[in-house]
């Protein structure tokens, strides 16, 4: 659980990289550290090597070249060479000034010991360590790895040096075979070291603490919008669609998000409020032919009737079921157009044409409401559904004739205006309130405010404007009340 | 008992008029607002069923305005079933809503309680001496015993019995029981009343010369 939270895993991912970086640069400088202490520790002894091989090399005897050896290869078998000295005869002495340089008195504790090729030890001054390296030649010493901690450099060889036990020692053998040490004690470096190193770990431990703390507020503020979403998301989920997410980082990608996330709710909020008004129109639209239903029936089967009797109340439920149909059926219609499930057709043909055919299917209506009709097209060809466009020219003049007065008049204009095929259709009538005017294509929305004749579900027009617009045109309305109202259908040729 | 039905719905106004008369009522009817407020003004009606949706005056409007005149009892036939389409109609003045679609059954009880409710009744049951009117089974009793009366009879004991000690004159007799396509037949209510009297005791209905009619 809390490793698949997002805030733990990044605070983990930088954790580890904190500890990486902070590791890599303490070593780094413990080495640092270590190399410098250690640097002026084999200075000190190369310099007192260097003096003891001089001093080494004063004891010469006439005669033999290069007595000690400190560089180059060494024999292939040291105990071919000629000794240095011979001991057994010539007791070893240092000059004094040589000899000072290991006074146990001098900071560092320095010593050297002296070795014979057969392991005797034949000088030695200083305090030394008690487990010394017992001197052996080289060659074996090099076999038990003990000096092989020290890599080789090409060129002039240093003598070795390794640390062993709180002592720094240096080792080097001679053309002879005599193996001189030359050490001291390293223990305040190495307690000098100890402390750097812990002063390196509680640095870094306090780095890494502040980092992780900092980290982890800094996270915690920067995932925060994705609490408010996820919180705002699952009251959303839980019903309340007013929710919106409220941040105020609008520049950051997490506020762009919740600013993507806040219109599409309200988009939801807008489809969802319409889908609920449509689903509450719907019923109660059918109320009105479900009351004609059961009022017709309940008061038929009250008492015996005659034929006459039962035939107006079978023709008044047929009545009601068809406008039921005609509802249903509509509603289908535009549920249709809005799942973008409804088809359109596109064939080539002349709008005129349909504009005639749907005069000629309203003449006995407007002639029933003694209204006139009067057109002027011209010929468009556009492209299109031709029996859906009908529809619409049929829905606008049934309209324009049932909303007319006797003696009024309809008029129809087809012309081609800016690319575009319009079709005027005036009439007469009343006209719509400006306030109504918005609401004409809404669906269930009646300028009158009640049924006007069974076949109006209030669906019509909102039906012509979804054909419309699923052809790419647009359609409006303008009126001026009491003088008539105009519809405009413009469609792409 | 007169009413006004107030429907532009003419298969609901045709059945509503039918269910009414057929139950005993006189019935007039309206198929807009305009005209409905006109009858609602011009006639005592006992009660007016008023639908909400009406082209023209809608049925909101024709309460208010009726309202300024008159105390008809009022029931709103609505399709909004929502709480503040009722608040607003009893606040308007409705004595009483019934939602679309409705039964019959509940339009005509509910008829009957704002009726009684106006005439200060309490219960379905008026006693005059030894005739009982049950005005919700619309049924009479003289002694006990049911006796059989035709609807208009029936309406005009139950006119008369709801204004008991009141004397009732014959010019609303006539605008109570007859509805407006009945109202020449002058001679009709003297029939009635005569019937009546036949059934239930010739001084069940006392005749105030000069005035009208009383029981009780």
């Amino acid at each position: 659980m809390v490793f698949k939270s997002i805030k733990w895993r990044l605070q983990i991912w930088y954790g580890l990289i904190l500890v990486a970086v902070l590791a890599g640069f303490g070593i780094t400088a413990y080495q640092l550290e270590r190399n410098r202490i250690f640097r002026r520790v084999d200075e000190n002894l190369h310099q007192r090597f260097a003096v003891l091989s001089g001093a080494l090399h004063r004891e010469r005897p006439p005669g033999r070249e290069r007595p000690f050896r400190d560089n180059g290869p060494l024999g292939e078998n040291p105990d071919d060479r000629p000794p240095l000295h011979d001991f057994d005869t010539e007791p070893f002495s240092l000059p004094a000034p040589v000899a000072g340089l290991f006074d146990t008195n001098l900071p560092g504790n320095f010593y050297f010991v002296l070795y014979a090729r057969d392991g005797r030890e034949i000088a030695g001054v200083g305090q030394r360590p008690p487990a010394l390296v017992v001197a052996k030649p080289l060659s074996s010493l090099k076999k038990e790895g003990r000096i092989a901690l020290v890599p080789e450099p090409p060129g002039p060889k240093p003598p070795p040096i390794w640390t062993l036990d709180g002592f720094r020692e240096s080792f080097n053998e001679t053309p002879g075979g005599e193996v001189i040490i030359v050490g001291c004690s390293v223990a305040p470096e190495l307690h000098e070291l100890e402390l750097a190193a812990l002063n390196l770990a509680a640095i870094g431990a306090g780095i890494l603490l502040v980092g992780l703390a900092g980290g982890w507020w800094f996270v915690g503020r920067a995932l925060r919008p994705i609490g408010a979403i996820s919180t705002t998301a699952a009251r959303i989920s839980a019903g309340d669609l007013s929710q919106r997410i409220e941040t105020a980082e609008a520049g950051s990608e997490l506020g762009q998000l919740a600013g993507i996330l806040n219109s599409t709710f309200a988009r939801l909020e807008t489809a969802f409020a319409q889908q609920k008004q449509f689903a509450a129109d719907a019923a109660h639209e059918l109320r009105t032919p479900v009351t004609v239903m059961l009022t017709q029936t309940q008061t038929a089967l009250s008492r015996e009737r005659d034929a006459a009797g039962y035939r107006q109340v079978v023709e008044a439920c047929q009545r009601a079921a068809q406008r039921m149909r005609r509802l249903i059926g509509s509603l289908l219609e535009l549920t249709r157009f809005d799942a973008g499930q409804e088809v359109l057709k596109r064939m080539k043909f002349d709008l005129a044409g349909t504009v005639a055919e749907g005069m000629e299917s309203v003449r006995m209506l407007a002639a029933e409401r003694q209204v006139k009709m009067v057109a002027e097209t011209k010929p468009v060809e556009i492209t299109g559904d031709p029996e859906r466009l009908a529809q619409v020219i049929l829905n606008l003049l049934t309209n324009a004739i049932q909303f007319n007065q006797p003696g009024g008049e309809v008029r129809l204009k087809l012309e081609v205006s800016g690319g575009l095929a319009v079709l005027h259709v005036v009439d007469t009538g009343r006209g719509i309130a400006a306030e109504d005017l918005p609401h004409v294509f809404e669906r269930f929305y009646r300028a009158e405010k009640s049924r006007t004749g069974a076949g109006n579900s209030g669906l019509g027009l909102a039906i012509c404007r979804a054909i419309v617009e699923a052809h790419g045109g647009s359609i409006t309305a303008a009126s001026v009340p009491g003088d008539g109202a105009t519809f405009v259908v413009r469609l792409p040729i | 008992m007169r009413i006004l039905i107030v429907e532009d719905e003419p298969d609901l106004l045709a059945s509503l008029a039918q269910a009414l008369r057929e139950e005993g009522y006189a019935v007039d009817t309206a198929d807009n607002g305009d005209d409905g407020l006109f009858n609602a003004e011009g006639t005592d009606y006992d009660a007016i069923v008023l639908d909400v949706m009406l082209p023209g005056m809608d049925g909101w409007e024709l309460l208010r305005r009726l309202r300024q005149t008159k105390k008809t009892p009022v029931l709103m036939l609505t399709a909004r079933d929502q709480t503040r389409d009722r608040v607003k109609g009893l606040d308007t003045g409705a004595d009483d809503y019934v939602v679309k679609p409705f039964d019959l059954d509940e339009v005509f009880a509910r008829l009957r309680a704002i009726i009684r409710r106006t005439t200060n009744q309490t219960t379905n049951r008026i006693e005059i001496g030894n005739v009982a009117v049950d005005t919700g089974a619309r049924n009479v009793f003289l002694n006990g015993q049911l006796v059989e009366l035709t609807a208009r009879e029936y309406s005009l004991v139950e006119f008369l019995a709801r204004h008991r000690g009141v004397v009732v004159t014959r010019t609303q007799l006539y605008e109570h029981l007859f509805d407006e396509n009945e109202s020449s037949l002058s001679n009709l209510l003297d029939v009635h009343v005569s019937n009546v009297r036949k059934k239930l005791g010739a001084e069940f209905i006392v005749t105030r010369r000069g005035h009208g009619y009383c029981i009780g």
